[in-house]
Parts: C-alpha cells; structure tokens; sequence
C-alpha cells in the first residue's frame, strides 16, 4: 500500500509505470544516496557468496616469511602478523559479517514477527505477558544483553548470532504488534471473520503480509547495527572467534598493535567494515523512505 | 649444641654497595605504574599472576629474597631480608634463619619469628586460619615444620634435603604473613612490613601504597608512594606511556611488535627485551583415541616447526627449549646438542615432519582420509594465535585440526575433566628452579599438574633432583626429565616467550629480572629523577 | 488519565519484578562462577577448596533461596558484599555512577546540540546538496565502531598535543572533570547525534507538510519563522522519545568508551563485573540501569500525555 502513493508518482511524472526500467531509473534519480547504498550492499553480497573466486589465497595459511608484509606483489593488501593474506581475509571476512548481519536480523526479526503478531492479534493476557517480557528485554542496553548473552552460550560464529539476534527481537515485536492492533480493525479481516476463516489463519494469512513493509523498513535498519555490535563485541573478546575472519576481532586486535608499524592491518578492515554498514544505513534510509509512507519525505 | 654451616651470612652494609653507580639518590615523588587488569586481590599466598605480585610485592618482605639490583635469579643472587643470615645443619634438612630484630608491620605491632611460623603453618594447611587457594602449597611438599627458637630465631624442619627451598623462600611469592591478621583481612587490607603501605584499592581503577616511615632498613624507600592505575585497553595503556602519563609500563606488557610503535613515538624510554618464563606448549589428551597411541603423539611432537612459531609470533626473538627456561637467561636450560637429540628438536624440521607423515601414512591416514579433531584453547589472542599456526602445521601430517575456543575461566576446569583432545595451552613458572617447574607441572599430586601426567619413573627422577646438592649434578638429572618429558609428549614445549618492558629514562634504580617476572617489584630502591 | 497513570506505574512496577527474575537467572546461566575463576586465575584445581568457597558465598544453596536472599537484601537496601573486593557492592557502585552520569549527560547534550539543528536545516533545505552532505555526515557517525571512533580520535590527541584525554589523575575540580570527559562525551554523542538528526529531520518535515503551517505561510509569516516557531516546537515531541531511548542506547554506547577512555565509571565496571561473574554487582548494577530506563520512559510517556492532547489514555 504504501508504493501505491509512489505508482502515482510515477504516473504523474508520466513514466511508463509497467517498464521495470523506467521505474528503476526513477528510483535511483528520486534516492540518489538509497541506490549507492544498494549498490555498496549488492557488492558486498556477491563478494561474500563469490568468497572463494575473490580471494586470491587461502585466508587461514600461516607463513613466517610473509609475516606483516606490506601491500604489494602477491600481497596486494598486505599480510597479518601471522602471514595470512589481508584481501583474502577481508573478503571471507565479508562471508562472516554477512552471516552475522543477516543471521542475527532475520532470527530476531523472525521471533518479533511472532510474538507481535500473535500478540497484537489475539491481545488479552498473551498480549499482556509478552508486553511485559517486552518492556523488560528493552530496559537492558543492547549491547548488555548481547555480553551476557555471548558470555553464557559459549564464544562461536553460530552463538554470536543468537546473541546479537535477541536484542532485536523485542524491538521487532513491539513494531509488529502496533501494526497488528490497526490491522485487526481493518474491513477486509472483519470480512475474513464473517466467512469464518480460523484465527490463525487471518493472523497469518491477512495481518502477516501486511505487516511487511514495516519489517522490511525495521530489518534493513538492524543490518548495520548488528555487524557493529559484532565489531563491539570482539572488542570486549566476545565477538566471533578464530579461525573465522571477523572484521570486527580483525580491526579491534590490530588496532593495538600495528597501527603504525602495519597500518594496513587496520586502515582495510576498518574501512570494509564502515563501508559496509555505510551501505546498509543509506539503503535502510531509502527503504524507510519508500515504504513508510507516515515517514515519507 | 646445634653444629652449623654458615652457607652465606650477608652484612646490612652490603646494600649500599656495588651495582648502582654512586650518584645521589633523590627522594621523594610519587611512581606512577601502569596495570593491566584487575587483581583478585592483593593477598600473594592466594595468588599465582603478575598482576597481583607488581602492586603487592611492595608490601611485604620475605625472609630472603632475589637481589632487586641483577638481572638474573640463582642460588648466588639471593640475599637476606627480614633473615639477617641463614645456616644449614650437618644432615642438610634443618635451615635455621637469624631474624632482623626491631622490625614493625605497618601497623605497628613487633614482627617476630612466631610470624613467620603462622605463615608457613598458614601455606602448610596447620593453622586454624585457612587460604581460599594456597596455588603455591606443592611448593613446600617437603616441609614437616617451622620452629621458633626465642623472638629471633627460626628453623625450617625437612623431610628430607631440599637445597632448593632457599631458592623458594626467594621467590617474591614466598612473603611473610602477620599472626595477628587473618587471611580474609590480607586480601582487602594487607598488613606488611615492606618499604610501602598499603593504602587504597579501588577495583577496576587503582591501587595506592605510600612510603612506609618506619621501614626497618633506614633511609629507604625513595619514593613517597606507587600508584598502580588499571588501564584495560593496551592500545590506551601505550599511548598513555608514550604521553609520560606514567613513569613505568606493566610487567612484558610492550610485545615485540608493539615496541617499534613506543620507541617511535617515546625514542628515549627503556625498553627491555626479557623471557617471561612462559611457554606456549601442546596438551594431548592420550586417554582419547586414536591420541591414544603413542605413534601419533609422536607424530604430533615431530611436526612442530618451532622456528616457525618463534618467526610469526616473535619475531624471531622466543627462544626454543624444554620445560625450563633456555639459557642463557636460564640457569637449568640444556645444551644445544642435549636439546636436538630430543624428538622434534632436530634442526633439520623438513625431515622431522618427513617422519611424521611417514608415521601416519603407516597408520593409514593420507591427504583424502584426514584424522579431524579439534584444537582447544582459551578464548584470548596469546593462546589463539599460535593455535592457529598449529592447525596449519598439522595439515602437513593429514591432521585437520578444528580451533575450538573455550571461554576462558572455564579453561582449567574442562583439562582438568579431561573434555579435550588437543589443547594449546600457556604454562608460567614462578621461579627459575626444577623443584617449582616440574613439581608443579608434572608431579602426579600437584593441584597445578591439571594435565593430571603421571609417570612414575618421572617422579623418581624429580625427586632424585630434589634432594641432590651439586648443581651440576643436578642440572644433568634436570636433562635426563627433560627427555623423559619429551619422550611422553607429555606437554610439548613450542617455543618460550619474550616481551618487552619500558620505562622513562628518570627512573631510576629498577632492575628487570630475565629468568622471572615474579620477583622483582620491591621498588625499595627506586627513585625519580626529576 | 490518573487511572492511566496509575496502570502504567503498576505495570512498570511488574517490569521491574521481570527484569530482577530475568537477570538472576541469566547470571546464573553464564557458565562458571566466581570460584570457578578464582581458581583459574590461580591455575590450580582444587575441589574441596572451591567447594568451600561456593559456601562461603552462598552459591551452593537452592537457587530460590539465593534470589530471595537478594531481594529481601535489596528491600532493606542491603546490596550484599561484592565477589572480587569483598567491600559492600552499594561501596563500589554509588561512587561510579556520578561518573557515567555526567559523561551520559555530557553526551546528550552535545548530540541534541549537533543533531536538533542539522535535522532541521537538512529538512528545511530538503534533497539540496547540504541535505545530502548532512544526512551523509551523520549516517557515517553511526557507520564507524565506537572503539575505533574512539582510539582515533587517542590518537590523534597524542601525536598532535602530546597529551592524553584520558582518566589518570583525580580530577582537580569539577571544570577539570568536564573537560577530561568532553572528549569521551563527544565521541559517544557524535553517534548518538546520528539519531537524533535524522529524526529531526523527518519529524519536521512531516510537520512542515501540515496544513497549519500552510496557513501560517500564507497568512504571511517568514519563512524563518514559520520553519523554527511553529514546526520545531511540534518536532520536538519525537525527539523527547529517542532521547528516552537513548538513555538504554548510550549506556551501550558507554561500555566501549569507558574502556577506551579509561574512564571509571558504571558501565565498564559492568562489563569487568560479568567478566568475574561478581553477582552482586551484576545484578544490582543491572537493575539500577533498569530503574534509570523504565523510570525515564515512563516520564517519557508523561511528558507524551501532558503534552500531546491527541493521546488517548488506553495503552
């Protein structure tokens, strides 16, 4: 419903609403800042999917004589202290981030979706005891719970995204369900109900796929936030562990050590990881934009 | 009457003289010395880390200790402290310490020998009073009991003859305790009789001792107080030495890497390069197949490139050896031709590895058909990174090697339940004596062997060395473990660190000990030239 | 609206109740305890010993009764003694939360002063190349690792002065303090600025988009004053409501700066105290953060009731 008002648009500007490429190169003249965002996001995507044919070396073989070489020759970002090849690295480091980021988003959007759902829906003491469970998970600083959370399940890639995973799942939920409340008023699930279609076929039918957009608005806005938390986390020795090339332990561990003496240890990851949350956050800004129609500019 | 033989008997005058240069001493200021973490407490018999010896040692005295002016710890570097003179009887199990008399506890009661009884009785287990942890209790396994003879006098009954328990008494984890504080109270407020008092602790922040005026060697300390100041990010500590925020870093805190990085920014500091006495080593549990059999232990042991390790993670600068430190800093380390006769010590690493995989391609293991398992450790960058150097070196043998990180309190427990196969572990020695490293590592009743290795020939020999009086002696029955050690894979030794610590050239009178970082932070005779 | 309030003070009340279960009871599935670390530290393993210790600390008895023992504790304002310095926990924690409520506060402040206006000069010059460049500005803000945003900004410090924005001696007065924390303050606000900016931003152009600002405009009012009179007062609400989200966001934000910065505060403190598994500073530490939370979003919704007269009243 909300593109609806951008279909207008378009048909105004007298675009031919059908050809996908006029819409398209409308899209990208009306969110100038939204399409580069898009475009750093689909880089990073194919290099993490394509890891294997972007790397030039093995990111986990040591070597002793390649021990901080600098930029240049077979090492064209340079090597870590331990030899490894940085661009191979940083580009199975983009597979982790990647996993880190979408895992954790799409798990704790997934759990949200569910609880608000449900609880937007049927309301009464479900709606009250989740609200409460709610309230309770958001009185905790994100990055509190996400400590505690890293600290008891045990330092590995998979637990590092449950961990950063769970904060986000009262935020989605409390979303969701405001969502829901309006939706349950609508005329069509009234419609549903008098034909006699089961609750949670409405629910999951009717209210679910309109709740959408706001997800989609909410999970692109996580995305950045969740490889940062990450990059956080390695920083207080939580985060994902070796023999994973985790941008966030990469930059955090050689920031200490070699900034001067081996500054491209930390000027790359740094760089693939800001530029990385720099695409998801002008990409989320534009999708907030398009589908947001309260926030629409 | 008792016969004694006077084995060292060191004047008070002796102090003054010789390894500092003569020029005035400025009293007065305060040192400011950064730490790196939070310590549990301040109690050193509840102890075992660096981080607890720096800030307390100041504290305390022991009856003997490692002269705070040479840079290496041995038998002929031991001088008195709270013991004016010490005296061995005939049969060598008896050693009676004369006492400094007039000596007070910061808070101003006499200290006498009863004192020192309380604090052996305390680490024996005898007292009322009880540690939380007594780490260091294996250390006096042989010790049947402290005597008091008059307010000034105190003799240490053995079991049987141990020349290294001075050597012991020397370590700066060996201080005197007072009877009339108890453990719980040393912890939160010790009571010494050290050059400084111990002032304020504040978790997580600082630590603060001032001078103590009635320090019973006069005229010392120089300083009018320490502050330790807990900084937890490196990165913040570095450059708030390089800002001279600080007089001193923490103990081996500036690594090899870290040191081109504060030489360039502070080109005048004092940086010393020294081993730590901690070796990365290998832990293999052989109750778990196919680690069971000694073969492929032995192909572990012979795929290590050493040098590689020493290359990447030092720079070059770790020294390879067995379980005690290497010379020339250590006093027990072995011969380069003792030491390459050892398995997977010979120099040519190629034809090692060559007979590893030769070893397991007769057990049927090749490049498609891997033997996996997992490499635990602990979840910290000085145990992960030569982890993973590890794995890739155990490729070369068709061992494909998973890294499995432990969150790290929980380290200890999980060796000690056995619930590993492969392990990359960190083992530090408080002093540089076979009678520490290997009772404590390698005996089978102490509480520090969490690798529980027990070999009963071993223990023969570790005894045997205990109780023999002629170091040369000694130091061939010390080889002879070494290459029962090695011959057991009991724990690999890869390589023996070393680190850097710095401070700003107007301090003065410090001196870094090279076979040990425990011992060396009495402080009593450094002082600020500013 | 009294019942209202009422409801909404009773449920905050449960919140709390939740939150104190919650907390105790993911403590205690963090895997080893105290003594499990003491021992560690120490590199022995001794059964009985550290069986005597859990004793000694209460850990060895059925988990209701350690909860119950807290929270009657916690009744009568008595904390219990922390693990690692055996001092009251009330003693370690009061002292650090002047700390981090100044540099908190500090911080606010500086991201209201820099997000508020560039919010609105990015609406009011809407889709021009200084909108582009604020929003870029400020989406960066919130791109960069707080840590590394931090140590630059370190670094920078002591290569160019030679001196170290950081905690090392006591702060001589309180001008001293706020200078030592401005620093800090700027860096986690610059972030926190990022949200606000962007709020702003959209806020006021929704609000510049209504029909009484229309008709303010064609009645002939300035431009300027039609933009910062009538459509910032209306903007500000939403604002009011990030800010009492942020106070949960910035405690975050805090753990890694006060690391940095080295600064002794409550939310480094935190992250040491999980570190030892010092439950009563842990669980009393949270709580209090959560307290400081509910309390400030529900005065959130108060201010939201007393100043939106379109809110209705039902939750």
């Amino acid at each position: 419903m909300a593109t609806a008002d951008h279909q207008a648009e378009l048909t105004r500007a007298g675009a031919n609403i059908n050809s996908s490429w006029s819409r398209f190169t409308y899209y990208v003249r009306r969110y100038p800042l939204g399409a580069a965002g898009a475009l750093i996001v689909i880089a990073f995507v194919v290099i993490a999917i394509f890891a294997p044919f972007f790397a030039t070396l093995d990111p986990t073989t040591t070597n002793a004589r390649t021990s901080l070489a600098p930029p240049g020759g077979q090492h064209f970002l340079g090597a870590d202290f331990m030899g490894r090849d940085m661009w191979s690295r940083i580009v199975y480091g983009a597979r982790i981030s990647l996993m880190v980021g979408i895992g954790s988003t799409v798990l704790g959007c997934f759990f949200g979706v569910i609880i608000g759902l449900l609880s937007g829906y049927y309301g009464g003491w479900l709606d009250l005891i989740t609200q409460r469970f709610i309230d309770i998970m958001q009185a905790l600083p994100l990055l509190v719970m996400a400590l505690l959370m890293a600290a008891s399940l045990g330092p590995s890639l998979e637990n590092t995204i449950i961990a950063i995973s769970i904060p986000i799942i009262p935020h989605v939920a409390r979303v969701i369900r405001s969502n829901t409340l309006a939706l349950r008023e609508m005329p069509y699930v009234e419609a549903a109900k008098a034909v006699g279609m089961s609750e949670t076929k409405i629910a999951f039918r009717h209210v679910l796929p309109n709740t959408i957009a706001p997800l989609i608005v909410l999970g692109t806005a996580q995305l950045g936030s969740a490889i940062l938390t990450e990059a956080s986390l390695s920083f207080l020795g939580l985060g994902v562990p070796e023999p994973h090339p985790s941008w966030g332990r990469m930059l955090s561990e050689s920031a200490a050590e070699y900034v001067r003496t081996a500054p491209w240890l930390v000027i790359f990851p740094g760089i693939a990881i800001s530029l990385a949350v720099f695409g998801t956050n002008l990409l989320g800004d534009a999708v907030r934009d398009i589908l947001d129609p309260r926030q629409r500019s | 009457m008792r016969k004694t033989t006077t084995l060292a008997v060191a004047a008070v005058g002796v102090f003054a003289a010789a390894t500092l240069p003569a020029f005035a001493q400025k009293s007065g200021g305060i040192l400011k010395v950064q730490h790196r973490d939070n310590p549990a407490s301040l109690s050193v018999h509840e102890e075992a880390t660096v981080s607890v010896q720096m800030p307390a040692m100041p504290i305390f005295s022991n009856l003997v200790l490692f002269d705070q002016q040479k840079k290496l710890q041995s038998v002929d570097s031991i001088t008195p402290e709270l013991a004016k003179s010490w005296a061995w009887d005939d049969s060598k199990t008896k050693l009676t310490f004369k006492l400094e008399e007039g000596v007070k506890w910061h808070d101003g009661k006499p200290f006498t020998a009863a004192d020192v009884k309380c604090t052996f009785d305390l680490l024996l287990g005898k007292s009322k009073d009880r540690l939380r942890k007594n780490p260091r209790a294996i250390w006096y396994r042989n010790v049947k009991d402290v005597t008091v003879n008059g307010d000034a006098e105190v003799t240490f009954v053995l079991e049987k003859p141990q020349p290294s328990l001075l050597t012991m008494l020397a370590s700066g984890y060996s201080p005197i305790y007072p009877c009339h504080v108890n453990a719980a109270t040393m912890r939160t407020k010790p009571i010494g009789t050290g050059p400084f008092k111990f002032v304020e602790f504040k978790g997580n922040e600082s630590i603060t001792l001032a001078r103590n005026e009635n320090y019973f060697r006069k005229g010392l300390p120089y300083l009018d107080g320490i502050e330790f100041k807990i900084i937890a990010n490196r990165s913040t500590r570095m450059l708030s030495f390089v800002s001279k925020d600080f007089d001193m870093t923490f103990s081996s805190d500036v690594t090899i890497p870290l040191l081109k990085d504060v030489k360039s920014q502070a080109p005048d500091a004092i940086c010393e390069l020294h081993p730590q006495y901690v070796s990365r080593n290998l832990i293999v549990n052989e109750k778990s197949p196919p680690f069971d059999n000694p073969k492929v232990r032995r192909a572990m042991a012979l795929a290590i490139d050493r040098q590689a390790f020493i290359d990447i993670l030092t720079e070059g600068q770790g020294s390879k050896g067995g379980a005690m430190l290497p010379s020339p800093e250590g006093q027990w380390g072995m011969p380069k031709e003792v030491m390459e006769k050892m398995t997977g010590y010979g120099p040519d690493v190629a034809k090692n590895q060559a007979e590893a995989q030769k070893i397991m391609t007769e057990l049927g293991y090749s490049a498609s058909n891997t033997l996996k398992t997992k490499i635990s450790t602990r979840n910290i960058a000085i145990y992960r990174d030569p982890a993973v150097i590890l794995i890739d070196q155990l490729k070369k043998i068709f061992i494909e090697a998973e890294l499995e990180v432990v969150e790290t309190s929980l380290w200890h427990a999980k060796v000690a339940r056995r619930d590993y196969t492969v392990g990359m572990n960190l083992t530090g020695v408080g002093a540089d004596d076979p009678d520490v490293n290997f009772v404590e590592n390698y005996s089978c009743k102490s509480e520090r062997n969490y690798t529980q290795y027990c070999n009963p020939e071993a223990e023969k020999l570790i005894d045997q060395q205990s109780t023999e009086a002629d170091v040369n002696k000694r130091r061939e029955l010390v080889w002879k473990i070494e290459a029962l050690l090695n011959e057991d894979v009991a724990r690999p030794i890869i390589y023996h660190d070393k680190s850097n610590h710095c401070w700003h050239p107007h301090l003065k009178g410090f001196v870094t000990h090279h076979n040990g970082i425990y011992s060396n932070w009495r402080f009593e005779k450094v002082w600020l030239d500013k | 609206m009294a019942t209202y309030i009422i409801r909404r003070f009773f449920l905050m009340i449960l919140t709390l109740i939740g939150m104190s279960i919650l907390i105790f009871v993911m403590l205690r599935l963090v895997p080893g305890n105290i003594s499990d670390i003491l021992f560690d530290a120490a590199g022995m393993v001794n059964e009985a010993d550290k069986a005597r210790l859990e004793a000694e600390l209460g850990l060895d008895k059925p988990i209701i009764v350690q909860y119950w023992t807290w929270i009657s504790g916690l009744m009568t304002g008595d904390l219990g003694y922390a693990y690692v310095s055996e001092k009251p926990a009330l003693d370690e924690i009061l002292p650090r939360i002047p700390v981090t409520a100044k540099l908190a506060l500090l911080a606010l402040i500086f991201s209201v002063l820099i997000g508020v206006p560039l919010g609105v000069i990015s609406a009011v010059k809407q889709d021009s190349i200084l909108d582009y460049s604020l929003r870029v500005f400020s989406l960066s803000g919130l791109s960069l690792p707080s840590f590394w945003l931090a140590l630059l900004i370190l670094m920078a410090f002591v290569h160019y002065f030679g001196w170290i924005p950081i905690y090392t001696d006591k702060p001589a007065s309180i001008w001293h303090e706020i200078g030592l924390l401005s620093i800090p303050a700027l860096a986690v606000g610059f972030r926190a600025s990022a949200l606000i900016m962007r709020l702003t931003r959209s806020s006021m152009l929704e609000v510049l988009r209504q029909d009484y600002i229309r008709t303010a405009r064609a009645k002939g009012a300035s431009t300027a004053s039609v933009n910062y009179n009538h459509a910032l007062r209306n903007a500000v609400l939403p604002v009011i409501t990030i800010i009492g989200i942020e106070a949960a966001f910035l405690i975050g934000g805090l753990i890694v700066t006060e690391t940095v910065f080295n600064i002794p505060g409550v939310a480094r403190f935190l992250v040491e105290a999980i570190r030892w598994r010092d439950y009563p500073i842990v669980q009393n530490l949270v709580m209090f953060i959560a307290v400081v939370t509910v309390v400030v979003n529900f005065l959130v919704d108060m201010a939201y009731v007393l100043l939106d007269p379109r809110i209705k009243y039902d939750d």
